[in-house]
């Protein structure tokens, strides 16, 4: 079967809009996770990563009209997507089929949040009743495109819908359903989002320290990245120089609980083991691993497991870059994606901040500092989202 | 504190949706969670909101709730002693 | 390799758990309709049914309803679409944070909100720890799930799938979808949505839980020959996929006995089904069933359903035909049309596994 290779990456999140200033913010090891701006919420107390625009520098960003209605998540969404159609050279339709996938949890809820009284009441911002959904905000971000897809669909598995789409894509293109996949996931903060997660008792008010002992929860994120996926063969025909490869990836149910991960993390083992299985790979050729790690109780300590049941005593470098971000939910999964891409192509390890304990019951601690300099060639990044849609992808050096 | 008891098993039986239930079946001094009515995570943060919404009482952590959550006589304990309203 | 509907459960605004509908149908009196409910306590124990809304509830119920006729014990994979989620449950933790100002938010009800909970709530109940996911693209969110699930099997991945479409409709939120189109304004019945004029349908529920393997068996109920996706097609790009997908199983035009159409009462989302009829399926008749089932973003769940179903019988009911015609019998291949707003469109075809 065709190897599926990498050959467009775009991102926006907190710690950045782009590739480079993702990297740089990486390198400097400096948290983007700080004072609510721009979301209307009393709970200005909890501490979120988001994304340093208004919606109208967005739209202006995109040139996209004040008159049109149009989501935050979709905003960012066209911005990432963007960006990775242009690292792609993907500028215009030519003679192959393209899919589109994005992950989205909560769809345009942070318009409906704002609305929902006129939803309800009265004609105004009925226009938004119509993006609510989370299929909504897909084509809304297809709409920013110059071309047409021949497939739009979204995916929402919570935390590892993104990771699931990128899944989807690879194999659109080796069921030869499609010659391009371009993948990922796009969240915006949202009223609702924050209030739910609060609601769980699982947000630090602090930024949150993934791996530590006393780590208390999560910090919320927001924003968007996308993949372009391809055959090397389509890549060589359209004449651009592949990224990396997708080497192997699965996705695995923990089938625990509706919220929290199994202790043993069967799901999350599974993913992992599988993901090794079909690429070939065993566990001593993981060289740095991108790990959920929210920071909360419960999944650092399940991850743990299932890493130490993977990688016994010689769990690799490790580091979550939730700390950086902000937990970006159903976009965590490509931002953590093109995170380690961009790790594998520049030969660096992102610090886990934050961290000073070892959890007591695991045999491993998170990388610290930044390793530059590194040779890298195989990463593996966990995507775990609630109810126990657990993804793990495996991104690979070209050669 | 009879009636507390009694008002307590009847709120916990709809915060929770415990379908079927009554307050007679359950057990005052039995464990909530675990065995007893085998409760979960998720049932203790239920009964966190309960305690804020009828009784004005804030609990920061789940990890608070544990020892109050113990039976209904532990909670209607806790209840008669910190109840803003 | 071969991938056949096994069997198939619903719960709907039809008889629930229950083929009635295929020669008695309930005709819709209203233009908003709720679902009828099975007694849950047969499927569900009440300690774990104390955190499942009703769409959970008929998740759990009709997944386990398809696993028992198809004779399955545990799937490889459990594919879900929905287009909404648990809105009930979205909608009440909406309410509580704007009434309550963001105080004492109910967990239960922000857990229910993810989309995700319905395919994790089957695994959860059966335990399953293979493939999930989850797909929410509107009205082809059941396509999707489809879509993925015929892959697995292509890979090699997966022997056996639960395949669902659910969602449910509040009374907020067809009010709300009210305002920008979706439903009549006056009391529709079957006769005005044949008309299709004008805009919207009537609203219905969809619980459907369909299960898929490689192996036939006894009581398989037809073979999925494949499912092709097109996004904004014209009608020469229809016909060219349908004509692959036609000729890929060695068939033609000529052998497809009815094709199942998302027809709906809604003028814009019917005038599609017929341009396309007149131009790719050579006058074949016509079956719709959003009259009988009502519209919702997970009702392209009732095509496969109901095309199986024809399959299955042999027959097509008088009553599922669009334009009145006789019962059709001796029915061995179905084609189903679903479009979503003429943008995602699908094709699917069913054969029967009879001589």
């Amino acid at each position: 079967m065709s190897e599926i290779v990498v050959t467009g990456i775009g991102i926006i999140s907190a710690i950045g809009n782009g590739l480079e200033q993702t990297v740089d913010s990486l390198l400097r090891g400096k948290s983007a996770v700080g004072t609510i701006r721009y979301l209307q919420t009393k709970h200005k107390e909890i501490p979120a990563g988001e994304v340093p625009y208004s919606d109208e520098q967005l739209r202006k960003m995109l040139d996209i009209a004040p008159d049109c209605n149009i989501t935050r998540t979709s905003l960012l969404g066209q911005v990432a997507l963007k960006e990775a159609l242009k690292t792609a050279q993907l500028t215009e339709k030519q003679s192959f089929k393209i899919a589109l996938i994005a992950g989205n949890t909560v769809g345009g809820m942070e318009k409906s949040e704002q609305y929902y009284h006129h939803f309800l009441n009265d004609e105004e911002y009925k226009e938004y009743i119509g993006l609510h959904d989370c299929g909504a905000c897909t084509e809304m971000i297809a709409n920013g495109i110059a071309f047409d897809f021949d497939l739009t669909t979204t995916i929402s598995t919570a935390c590892s819908s993104a990771a699931n789409s990128i899944m989807l894509g690879a194999d659109l293109i080796k069921t030869g359903r499609a010659d391009i996949a371009v993948a990922g996931g796009t969240e915006c903060l949202s009223k609702f989002h924050l209030n739910g997660f609060n609601s769980l008792m699982i947000l630090d008010n602090e930024v949150c320290k993934p791996f530590d002992k006393n780590r208390r929860g999560l910090n919320l994120g927001e924003g968007a990245a996308f993949l372009v996926l391809e055959t090397a063969e389509s890549a060589a025909r359209r004449g651009v120089q592949p990224i990396c490869r997708l080497s192997g990836y699965a996705n695995r149910c923990d089938a625990f609980h509706q919220t929290a991960s199994s202790p043993n993390g069967e799901g999350a083992f599974l993913a992992m083991k599988n993901a090794l299985e079909a690429a070939g790979l065993t566990p001593t050729d993981i060289d740095y691993i991108n790990a959920h790690g929210t920071g909360t109780p419960n999944n650092d300590e399940s991850e743990g497991h299932a890493l130490m049941r993977i990688f016994g005593d010689k769990v690799p470098p490790i580091s979550s870059t939730k700390a950086f971000t902000g937990h970006t939910t159903s976009a965590s999964g490509a931002i953590e994606a093109v995170i380690s891409i961009l790790c594998l192509t520049r030969g660096f390890i992102p610090a886990n901040l934050n961290f000073s304990e070892k959890i007591e019951s695991l045999n491993f601690s998170p990388v610290t500092e930044v390793h530059t300099n590194q040779n890298l060639r195989h990463i593996l990044t966990n995507s775990f989202g609630f109810g126990g849609n657990d993804s793990s992808c495996i991104f690979s050096k070209i050669g | 504190m009879e009636q507390l008891i009694e008002e307590l098993k009847q709120e916990i039986i709809n915060a929770l949706n415990l379908e079927d239930m009554t307050p007679a079946d359950i057990d005052e001094n039995a464990p909530l969670f675990g065995e007893g009515l085998s409760l979960d995570s998720i049932d203790a943060l239920e009964l966190i909101v309960l305690m804020d919404k009828k009784y004005g009482i804030k609990l920061k952590t789940a990890a608070e709730g544990k020892e109050i959550f113990k039976s209904v006589k532990v909670m209607a304990e806790y209840i008669n002693e910190h109840r803003t309203k | 390799m071969s991938v056949y509907i096994q069997s198939a459960s619903h719960i709907s605004i039809q008889e629930p758990l229950s083929e009635k509908w295929f020669t008695e149908p309930q005709i819709p009196e209203e233009n908003f309709n709720l679902s009828i409910e099975p007694d849950y306590k047969q499927f569900i124990a009440p300690i774990e049914a104390r955190r499942m809304g009703k769409l959970l509830k008929r998740a759990v119920t009709t997944s386990a309803d398809a696993l028992r006729k198809g004779g399955c014990e545990m799937p490889d994979a459990i594919i879900t679409g929905t287009g909404l989620g648990c809105i009930e449950n979205t909608e009440k933790f909406l309410n509580a944070m704007l009434d309550n100002d963001e105080e004492c938010m109910p967990p239960t009800a922000f857990m229910q909100s993810t989309h995700n909970t319905i395919s994790s709530q089957v695994a959860l109940t059966l335990k399953c720890h293979g493939y999930n996911c989850t797909y929410s693209q509107q009205g082809f969110s059941f396509d999707s799930a489809l879509l993925d699930a015929f892959m697995q099997f292509q890979l090699g991945r997966i022997g056996t799938a639960l395949v669902e479409g659910h969602d449910e409709m509040s009374p907020d939120y067809y009010r709300m979808l009210g305002k920008i189109g979706y439903w009549k304004k006056e009391a529709a019945n079957t006769e005005i949505l044949r008309e299709g004029c004008g805009v919207g349908s009537i609203s219905g529920s969809s619980s459907v839980a369909i299960l898929l393997s490689n192996k036939l068996n006894n009581n398989t109920l037809c073979e999925i020959k494949n499912i092709i996706t097109l996004h904004c097609p014209d009608n020469s790009e229809i016909k060219t996929a349908l004509e692959n997908l036609l000729s890929e199983s060695g068939i033609t035009m000529n052998d497809i006995d009815a094709i199942v159409t998302g027809l709906s009462g809604d003028e814009a989302n019917d005038a599609v089904y017929k341009e396309v009829a007149a131009n790719c399926f050579n006058g074949k008749p016509l079956v719709w069933y959003k009259h009988i089932f009502g519209e919702s973003f997970c009702a392209s769940a009732f095509g496969i359903y109901i095309g199986a179903t024809i399959i299955s019988k042999g027959f097509i009911p008088e009553h599922l035909l669009y334009k009145s015609e006789k019962e059709i019998k001796n029915v061995s291949n179905i084609l189903i049309y679903n479009h979503f707003q003429n943008k995602n469109h699908s094709l699917t075809l069913l054969q029967t596994v009879k001589g």
